[in-house]
This record gives C-alpha cells, sequence and structure tokens, in this order.
C-alpha cells in the first residue's frame, strides 16, 4: 500500500505533441509509422479532471517537451508550478524545492502510463502492443488510439486511456480510472512543432 | 632429583601406553563434540581500533551478514512470478526470517494502517508551519493534485483523514526511489530472466547452524516450483559461510584421507611391514588429537582452516615415528630394548632439538591478536608436542627394538648418500640461484599484496552471482558509514538526526547523493513530541480549515475525520523502537540502529549512497566536525587497513619466531659458523620459493607466511641433520632412508595441500612443499664438512 502510494504520488500524466508532414491509413501499423516520424517538440497543454468527490473539476496548464527516444519534460505552471521528466529509466518529480527520483520500472502503475504516452508519441508499435491491447478509429486526419492495459493489475489503476490526435500530432490524452474518475488534457503545439 | 619424583617419573614412563590410552580416549570424545567453525571472522582481529569496531560489528552480528539474496531462475515470466509469490509466503510463514521481500506488498495491508495511524508523528512535513492556514491549503493542493490520476486510487479513499497528505510524505522518506524491477506483482532482475527475493534470516550470520536450517528452509519451500523445472539460486555472507564451511570440511576430509593413504603407501614401502606401520601412525594421531583438543578447550571451537592445516601434522608427526623405527633397531646379538635406550640417549636429543625449533617458530602465531592465526599455533605446538611425546615415551615400549621390515630403504639409503655426496659440487649453481631470487625479489614488485577475501574460499562465479543479485535487488554492500554513540534510543536517535541534517546539506550541495538513517523511519523521541505540539486543537484546526479551503475543490466541512485525528494525534504515545517490534520496519531499523547493553551504548550507523561522483570525505568530516560523536567508516578501506595490520602483525610475529629460532640453533650449536652454515639453506631455500612465487604471479598473504615460517621450523631439521654428520657424528645407510623418507613425507603432505580448492590451504601447500625439498638439498649442498678424512656416510656405492 505504502509503496503504492508513493509511487502514485509521482505519476501524472503526460503527453506531448509532434508534428510531421506524412499520410496514412487508420490501422495500428500505418499510425505508429505516421507517429514515428516525430521529431523533438514543445507543446502547451490544458488539463481537466473530474474526481467525483470534489466540489468542482481540477484544472492545470503548462508546458511539454519530447526528444526522442525517451526524454519527456511536463512543466505544470498553473496552479502551481510542478516538474515532472522521464528520462529513459528514471522519472523525477520536483515541487516547491522537493524533489523526488523513482525507478519507473519498480512502480507499474507509474509506467503503464509513461509507456502510453511514450509509445504512442515514438510509434512504437512493439511496445505498446506489449502492454496494451490497442484499438484506432477514424483517419489519418483525425485518429484515435484506445490503450487498455494487459495486466489485470493494472487495469485495477487504469481501465484506459485514449489519445487522438491529427497526422502525427497527438491532440488529447484521455485517461480513465475505474472508478468512473478522468482526466483529459489538450495539447497545443507551439514552435517547431507548429509548421 | 628427590627420590620420591624419580619413582613416580619411573612409574609415569612404565604406564606411558596406558597415560596414552587414558588421554587419547578422552581427547576422542572432546573431539567429537567440538564445534568447527568457518567464518572468517576468525581472522579478524580481537583487538580492533574504533573504526574497525564498528565494522567487524557489521561483519559479524550486522544485519548484511543475515540477509540472503534469492532468485528464481528459468520457466516462464508467469511461472517465475508465481513461483516467488509461493515461497515469499512460505518464507513469511515458517518462522526462521525476520523478513522476505519479493515485491509482494500483500503483507504491508495491517503495517500500512499502523504507519497511517501514526502519520502525526512520522511525517518529516508536519511543523508548526504545515497546520497554518497557509501550509493546509498548499497540502490540501498538493493531494488534490494527484486525485485524477492512476495514483488517486490510493489516495481518494484516505482524503477525507489525511488531507495534506502526511501519507505520502512518510512513504516518501520510508522508501528509496529506486527499487527493484516490478513485474507481475513481484521483483525482477533488469538484465536476467529472474525474478528476485531478499530475506532477512532469523539466525544471527554468525550461526552458521542456523543458517544452514534457513537454506534448508528455503530449498524445502521451492521444491514445488523445483519439480516445475525453475531453478533456486541463493547467496548471501550466510549462504557463503555456509558453503565454505561444507567445502573446507570435505576438502579437508578428502586431504586427511589422501594424504593418510600417501603416507601409509610409502611407509609400507618404507618398512615393507604393517605393524611398524601402526606403530608409526601412533604418533600421528596422538599430535591431531592434541592438537584439536587443545584448540578445542582454548578457543572453545576449531576453525577448518586450522584443521586442514592441521592434516600437514601428518607430514612432520610421521617423521618421528620415522626416524624413532628405523634408527632405534636393536643390532643383533644385543638384548631386546637396547635399541630404544640407544635411541634415547643418542638421537632423542637431535629429535627435541627440531621440536624446540619448530614450537619457536609456532609460538609466534600464539600471541596473535587474531584468533585464527592464535588457533594455528596452539595447534601446531600441542599437535607437535603430543608426537613428539608419545615417540619418546609410547614408542619405546611398543617397538622397543625398532621396526623391523626393511622394504626398499637399502637403495633409498644407497640413493640418499651418493645425492648427498655428490650434491656439495652442486654448491655455487645453488647459490647463484639464490643470488638470482634475491635480484628477482629486489626488481619485482612486492608479491606481499594478497587482501582478505584471499582467506576466503568463495570462487569468483558465486561473487558475481552476488553481485549481480544485489544490483537486481538494489541491495549494495555499504561503502562508506558514519557511526555514532549515544547511552540511550532517544539520544542516538536524535545524534542520528543532527548528522542527518549535516548530510542533508552535503546532499543538497551535490557532494552526496544520499544516505539512510534509522530517524527517516523512527524519528528521536524529542522530534516526535515537537510534531505533536505543532498540531492545534480541535476548535483551532476547523477555524484555519475554513479560511484555507476558500473557493478550493475540497469544503472543510468533509473533513471532520481530518480534524478528530489529529486531535488523537496530539495526545498520542510516541513511538518508539520497542512498539515497532514485529513489524517490517523493525528490520529495517535494526540493521541501522544497534541496541545497547550493560557494556556497549546504542550505536547509529548511516549508510552513505556515493552516487556516480563518489563521497567527498574531506567534506563530510568537515561537516561532521562538530559532532565528536560520529566517526566516518570506510568500509573498503578499513578491511584493507584491516588485513594489512593483519599482514604486518603476522610479519613481525614471524620475524620474532626466525629469530627465535636462530637463538635455539646458536645455543645448541655454540658456534657461530655453524649456525651461519645452518641457517643459509633455511634462507636460500625461502628466498627461492618466494622469487618463484612472485614470478608465477602470485599475490603473497597471511598464510604465505605461515608457510615460510614452516619452511624455517621442518628445513631446520634437516640443516642440523647435515650439521651433525658433517661435523659429529655419522650417519648409515638406514638414517639417510629415514631423512629422505621423512623429507617425502613432508613434501607428500603439503602438495597435497597444494592441490586444494581451498585458498588459505593452497598457499600454505605452495609454499611448503617445495620449500623443504629445497631445504633438504640446499642442506646437503651448501652445509661444508667440518672434518678432514673419511666421508660421513659410511661406505659410498
Amino acid at each position: 500500500m505504502l509503496r503504492a502510494a508513493a509511487a502514485g504520488a509521482l505519476i501524472c500524466v503526460m503527453s506531448l505533441a509532434s508534428a510531421a508532414d506524412a499520410a496514412g491509413d487508420f490501422d495500428i501499423g500505418q499510425l505508429t509509422q505516421l507517429l514515428a516520424q516525430a521529431k523533438p517538440g514543445e507543446a502547451t497543454f490544458t488539463e481537466r479532471r473530474q474526481v467525483a468527490m470534489l466540489d468542482k473539476p481540477l484544472e492545470s496548464s503548462g508546458t511539454l517537451s519530447f526528444e526522442p527516444p525517451d526524454t519527456f519534460v511536463r512543466e505544470t505552471l498553473k496552479p502551481r508550478r510542478e516538474r515532472l521528466a522521464v528520462v529513459g529509466n528514471t522519472l523525477t518529480m520536483s515541487r516547491d524545492n522537493r524533489s523526488r527520483t523513482l525507478e519507473l520500472d519498480s512502480s507499474p502503475e507509474a509506467a503503464v502510463v509513461v509507456e502510453a504516452i511514450r509509445g504512442t508519441l515514438t510509434g512504437n508499435r512493439a511496445s505498446l502492443e506489449r502492454h496494451f491491447s490497442t484499438a484506432v478509429s477514424g483517419s489519418a486526419e483525425h485518429w484515435s488510439l484506445e490503450l487498455t492495459p494487459l495486466e489485470a493489475r493494472l487495469r485495477e489503476k487504469v481501465s484506459s486511456m485514449k489519445l487522438s490526435g491529427e497526422q502525427s500530432m497527438v491532440r488529447e490524452v484521455q485517461v480513465l480510472m475505474p472508478d468512473g474518475d478522468r482526466s483529459v488534457m489538450t495539447i497545443e503545439p507551439v514552435g517547431s512543432a507548429a509548421r | 632429583m628427590p627420590g620420591p619424583l624419580v619413582s613416580l617419573r619411573a612409574l609415569l614412563i612404565r604406564r606411558a601406553p596406558l597415560i596414552w590410552l587414558v588421554l587419547s580416549l578422552g581427547a576422542a570424545v572432546i573431539t567429537a563434540r567440538t564445534t568447527y567453525v568457518a567464518d572468517l571472522s576468525a581472522f579478524l582481529p580481537s583487538s580492533p581500533s574504533a573504526e574497525q569496531a564498528v565494522l567487524l560489528d557489521q561483519l559479524r552480528s550486522g544485519v548484511g551478514a543475515r540477509l540472503m539474496l534469492i532468485g528464481i531462475e528459468g520457466g516462464t515470466p508467469r511461472q517465475r512470478s508465481q513461483a516467488s509469490l509461493e515461497l515469499g509466503r512460505a518464507l513469511r510463514q515458517s518462522g526462521a526470517f525476520d523478513s522476505v521481500n519479493n515485491g509482494d506488498n500483500a503483507q504491508y495491508e495491517a503495517f500500512g494502517k499502523f504507519l497511517f495511524d501514526h502519520r502525526y508523528l512520522l511525517s518529516p512535513a508536519v511543523d508548526a508551519q504545515r497546520f497554518s492556514v497557509e501550509g493546509l491549503r498548499n497540502g490540501i493542493d498538493d493531494t488534490v493534485s494527484l486525485l485524477g490520476t492512476p495514483a488517486g486510487a490510493v489516495i481518494k479513499p484516505l482524503i477525507l483523514r489525511d488531507p495534506t497528505g502526511e501519507t505520502v510524505r512518510m512513504a516518501e522518506a520510508m522508501l528509496p526511489g529506486a527499487g527493484p524491477r516490478s513485474e507481475g506483482g513481484v521483483w525482477v532482475s533488469r538484465k536476467a530472466e529472474r525474478a528476485v527475493l531478499v530475506a532477512t534470516t532469523h539466525a544471527e550470520g554468525s550461526d552458521l547452524d542456523g543458517q544452514q536450517r534457513a537454506i534448508d528452509t528455503v530449498r524445502r519451500s521451492f521444491a514445488p516450483s523445483a519439480a516445475q523445472g525453475l531453478r533456486l539460486i541463493v547467496s548471501g555472507s550466510g549462504t557463503f559461510a555456509v558453503s565454505s564451511r561444507t567445502q573446507i570440511k570435505s576438502e579437508v576430509e578428502r586431504l586427511a584421507i589422501a594424504g593418510s593413504i600417501a603416507i601409509v603407501a610409502l611407509l609400507l614401502l618404507a618398512f615393507g611391514s604393517l605393524r611398524a606401520l601402526m606403530t608409526a601412525l601412533l604418533p600421528v594421531c596422538s599430535g591431531v588429537l592434541a592438537g584439536i583438543v587443545v584448540v578445542s578447550l582454548g578457543f572453545g571451537h576449531v576453525h577448518g582452516i586450522t584443521l586442514g592445516f592441521g592434516t600437514t601434522l601428518i607430514g612432520e608427526a610421521v617423521d618421528y615415528a620415522i626416524y624413532y623405527l628405523i634408527q632405534a633397531r636393536t643390532p643383533a646379538g644385543q638384548p631386546g630394548g637396547a635399541g630404544a635406550r640407544q635411541w634415547i640417549t643418542q638421537s632423542w636429543p637431535t629429535v627435541r632439538l627440531g621440536l624446540w625449533t619448530s614450537l619457536c617458530g609456532f609460538a609466534a602465531l600464539v600471541f596473535s591478536g587474531f584468533p585464527g592465526l592464535a588457533q594455528l599455533g596452539v595447534f601446531s605446538i600441542a599437535g607437535l608436542t603430543a608426537a613428539a611425546l608419545s615417540t619418546r615415551y609410547v614408542l619405546p615400549a611398543l617397538a622397543p627394538d625398532g621396526a623391523p621390515g626393511q622394504g626398499l630403504r637399502r637403495q633409498l639409503g644407497h640413493a640418499t648418500g651418493w645425492c648427498a655426496a655428490a650434491l656439495p659440487r652442486w654448491r655455487w649453481p645453488l647459490l647463484v640461484l639464490a643470488l638470482a631470487a634475491i635480484a628477482v625479489l629486489a626488481l619485482r614488485p612486492s608479491p606481499w599484496r594478497g587482501d582478505l577475501s584471499s582467506l576466503s574460499p568463495v570462487g569468483p562465479a558465486a561473487m558475481k552471482l552476488d553481485a549481480d543479485l544485489r544490483a537486481d535487488l538494489g541491495a549494495s554492500e555499504a561503502g562508506t558509514l558514519v557511526a555514532l554513540s549515544a547511552n540511550d534510543e532517544a539520544g542516538a536517535l536524535a545524534a542520528a538526526e543532527a548528522v542527518g541534517q549535516r548530510l542533508d546539506r552535503l546532499v543538497d550541495a551535490g557532494a552526496l547523493e544520499g544516505y539512510e538513517s534509522p530517524a527517516r523511519l523512527l524519528p528521536s523521541l524529542a522530534t516526535q513530541r515537537a510534531r505533536q505540539q505543532a498540531l492545534p486543537d480541535a476548535a483551532e484546526l476547523q477555524i484555519r480549515l475554513q479560511q484555507a479551503t476558500q473557493d478550493g475543490p475540497l469544503h472543510a466541512d468533509k473533513l471532520a475525520p481530518f480534524i478528530a485525528d489529529v486531535q488523537a494525534a496530539r495526545s498520542q504515545q510516541p513511538l518508539t523502537r520497542a512498539a515497532l517490534r514485529g513489524t517490517p520496519l523493525a528490520n529495517v531499523i535494526d540493521a541501522l540502529l544497534v541496541a545497547g547493553d550493560g557494556t556497549r551504548p546504542w550505536r547509529v550507523l548511516l549508510s552513505l549512497h556515493a552516487g556516480p561522483k563518489g563521497i567527498d570525505e574531506v567534506r563530510l568530516r568537515a561537516a561532521l566536525a562538530d559532532l565528536p560523536n560520529a566517526r566516518v567508516v570506510d568500509i573498503g578501506g578499513e578491511l584493507g587497513a584491516l588485513y594489512a595490520r593483519f599482514l604486518h602483525e603476522a610479519e613481525v610475529q614471524a620475524l620474532f619466531g626466525a629469530l627465535a629460532v636462530c637463538v635455539l640453533l646458536a645455543w645448541h650449536l655454540r658456534s657461530w659458523r655453524r649456525l651461519l652454515h645452518v641457517a643459509q639453506p633455511l634462507a636460500a631455500a625461502v628466498l627461492i620459493v618466494m622469487a618463484g612465487l612472485s614470478l608465477g604471479g602470485a599475490a603473497l598473504g597471511i598464510l604465505h607466511l605461515v608457510g615460510f615460517l614452516l619452511v624455517v621450523a621442518i628445513g631446520s631439521n634437516y640443516a642440523l641433520f647435515f650439521d651433525y654428520v658433517r661435523n659429529v657424528g655419522s650417519a648409515d645407510n638406514d638414517t639417510l632412508a629415514s631423512l629422505t623418507l621423512a623429507n617425502l613425507t613432508a613434501v607428500i603432505s603439503f602438495c597435497l595441500l597444494a592441490m586444494s580448492s581451498i585458498p588459505a590451504l593452497y598457499a600454505i601447500g605452495e609454499v611448503v612443499a617445495p620449500g623443504t625439498l629445497l631445504c633438504l638439498i640446499l642442506s646437503a649442498a651448501l652445509i661444508p664438512n667440518g672434518r678432514a678424512g673419511a666421508g660421513p656416510y659410511g661406505k659410498m656405492p
């Protein structure tokens, strides 16, 4: 319980946008091929979480950056500053003047969300299919990818994740919790990724 | 000597065989009841420095010594995780382990509740600021921001009782960030197809029988999985000690059997008589028994290495019997027993001198500050004395006319005589060889660079596996410790907190990656009290909460359970080590906080994490300078220093031993010239062997040193012999044969030792086997003939 709490405390949903000029079709092979052309990029995000027991939804916003193959940073600017960075297998969370580092593979609950986003952003079909059952719908213009954890143990934490986007750009990440809570993060590319 | 004493002595001598029998029976009983140990702590000093005391504490009874690392290989990942879960459950139920961790957190559920109930005493975040309006708002924001993420599932049921997230802060402080990889609900290796577990045995690390039982429990519990084709790997220092003991035991048995067979064959060859053989073995058995008994009575147990070394005593003790049986033959026509009487007057003094020189050599070891080394000395002294005494007093009664058989002795005697006569011609080449040896030793780097691990029979493959499992589990062995002592538990924990504050600054400055402190898990009494005092009363908290939650997502009205819990915490009994007994935390705390007793203070060990940059020890010491109780202990460095001290001490003792041998020889020979001649071949033999080992790339250590001492002790017998025949008496064919025979038995038993797979025994063998052979050859070649005229060897063939 403790470990789960500690691990869980360090997780947050992260996502990133990227862009490339490729066209594709709408099965998982086509989609990951399209996504594999991801380039380093920056984006802003706004996130809205619905939690049954709270009086109102939680809203936050900040920036995201991604550098292939395995570095992600999510920096929350509002309502308060917080930084989450994943480099390879290491997850570092900083808030106020506290910082904590965690090995990602030692807490599968944390890893599941990271693998979903990392796998999608890098178009790593093998990695996605190792952890999730996948369902793709839509077209290259407007696709959506639904990921359901294969391990029953993990489905107790995350029922499913739904990523959707346009071309090689991820525009929205939804995470559904088994108790009905959900978070929706929408992504706006900036800088080079906005081309 | 007064009359009654003389007659008592005569009675004792007459009854010698009976006395011997009674003593032997008693010895056999003690031997059978003796405890045999094999842990290397016997080779650690008994009067350590303060830093070494910390180290020895850890090696002997630290939690590290009780750690068992377990791996499960083979099969599918699902099979392995299933096997890990089952093994974990079985081991937890067995009672042989204080803790079993494999990533299965089910065991912590009850304990999690306990911690949750004490969160306001344990969370490092609790202070007055935390419970101000601003602090409450921040805490609630922090916690609420976890909701709606996968982590939220864990926080959610607790949030109304713990809106500021003290559970999370407590968990962060207690749990290391760098855990093992987790897959299928259990810990797995990052590098290999392997599930991993780590357990702490209930038995002390030095309790080898307890360790053995714990290992057996693991194997038994794993049997169902093994039947499915899965493999079990067990490692850890207790496991090493047990397997070392097993290895030493079987090796000693093997050596004893092989040595006995070789010596028996040789004796049969020499005497061609079974009776002579049995007689010759008598002093050997007496010696070994006496050695075990005296060590057992003096030290409480016998070390396996002592025993292995003791088998070489067979080689030396049998010499006495050989000398006696050959030299005490009664010439034809003389009354029975004349041979024994003649041997006692003529030869016994030389044998006695040889015994004295050997004893001088070993006496040096007895005064060693290292119990293991002292054991070797005591064993050898008792063994040789018993062997010599039984030769002197028991053999004359059993075989008053020596041994009848002739075997191949005539040929052996002739060959020896011929060689002894021919060898002086090789004087110069052999001296050149000795000079070359000196040159080699002068030019090459010192071969004296063995380390403590060279005493351990654990092979490199087992060490590698251990290192792999440790890497999998993140259970690296401590590199640097900060050790503290205090009079009581509260003082120890307060001191740990004081050191912790200084270490935190080093961590922030990047001079240190992190550290483990018992105070993180169990704050000092003062700290817990301070936290309680920071908690506002219910009415005040209610008011502050109203303000803090205004416009927030979680309204104060819902937080009545929080107010009640805070209220309860204000009058909670602070936690102590005793209150945590039986919980998973107790083990972790025991590893870092060692309880004091009447004689020793409470001790705290904070182990430091170096990180990739290493530890800046100068800064570390400077940071702790104002805490006179805090001591920085670099384990690798201390172990090195320990062995260096060990080696140095042994060197000094060996020198004293050699000096004592020289004094004894000088006293006996009463001639500087003859002393020089006797010492020459011994010194040359030592130098040549040392140079040979240096050229062979061997790293010489403490046991090589013991070996050289043995070379001098045994070799001096040969040198004395040649000094005697070339200056005083003469030697007939049979006496020459006895010399060669004695040398062969020694060389054979030490050759067997040199083939041992146990480094400690191997080291002694590789020095003594060539050393004694060289001593014989060099003695024959270098000791000059002091008389003109007829050769000393009787008739030349």
